[in-house]
């Protein structure tokens, strides 16, 4: 099972330089948008069929405090004009939907806050996606963004014969 | 007319994240939106709304107003200086 982390603190754009990506929505993105499409990268960067659609690749992310640090800077904007490009990102799950959309995953994709990290209750839920038969493998990401620069961010690409 | 366009070509990259790009990146008359131009979005345009109310004290009337202000800087930056306020 492969495994990448991005320490707290690092540099994202300078990460997503390095990467070479070539998706200037990045940089729109908030910090855990950012985190869980860098973390994405890294996993699957050079897959045969990279970019290929497919139903078979679920996405579950998993936090403690969901998107608070984008809801804390949409809160600031609201006394003045509230910017449209935050409120955007003022759900937790937008970050699975941004690592589908980037590359063409059209299976399961779910975003979970649980009261603290949880090794078991997260392979509970990932086994659980297994189950509809169609899931093969699976983006499972830790990222816990308290601020926008400090966090816990690690990601696994699971298959079903790790299960 | 040329400074007016500047000055909003540097609000919008800071107002839309354009990370690594300036003024001298975006043509005065390259469409905004579409594969041509900046590749802007419809999240983008409302921006640009809130950026002309905070800045010039401009409020577009109808959506349909935005279309053709939003066409170009340009575009923009003669809308802004027939109707700003501040």
């Amino acid at each position: 099972m492969k495994q990448v982390n991005i320490p707290s603190g690092a540099n994202l754009a300078q990460l997503y330089r390095d990467l070479q990506p070539d998706y200037p929505k990045f940089f729109k993105m908030d910090v855990v948008s950012k985190l869980g499409f860098l973390l994405t990268e890294m996993l699957v960067a050079g897959e045969a069929g990279r970019f290929q659609p497919r139903q078979d690749r679920a996405v579950l992310v998993f936090s403690r405090q969901g998107c608070l640090a984008n809801d804390t800077h949409y809160a600031a904007t609201m006394a003045d004009f509230p910017s449209p490009a935050l409120f955007v990102y003022t759900l937790p799950n937008i970050v699975s939907g941004e690592i589908a959309i980037r590359n063409k995953y059209a299976g399961e994709t779910s975003a979970y806050v649980l009261e603290s990290y949880n090794k078991d209750t997260m392979w509970e839920l990932v086994r659980q996606a297994f189950q509809d038969r169609i899931t093969q493998s699976a983006i499972v990401a830790w990222i816990d963004c308290p601020t926008d620069t400090q966090w816990t961010a690690e990601a696994f690409l699971v298959n079903r014969n790790d299960l | 007319m040329e400074q007016l366009i500047n000055e909003i070509k540097l609000k919008v990259i800071e107002a839309l994240n354009l990370e690594g790009m300036t003024p001298q990146d975006i043509e005065d008359t390259a469409p905004l939106f579409g594969d041509e131009g900046l590749g802007l979005d419809s999240i983008d345009v409302l921006e640009l709304i809130v950026l002309l109310e905070k800045n010039y004290g401009i409020r577009l009337a109808t959506p349909a107003d935005g279309k053709a202000v939003f066409t170009s800087i340009a575009t923009m930056a003669s809308y802004v200086q027939a109707h700003r306020t501040k």
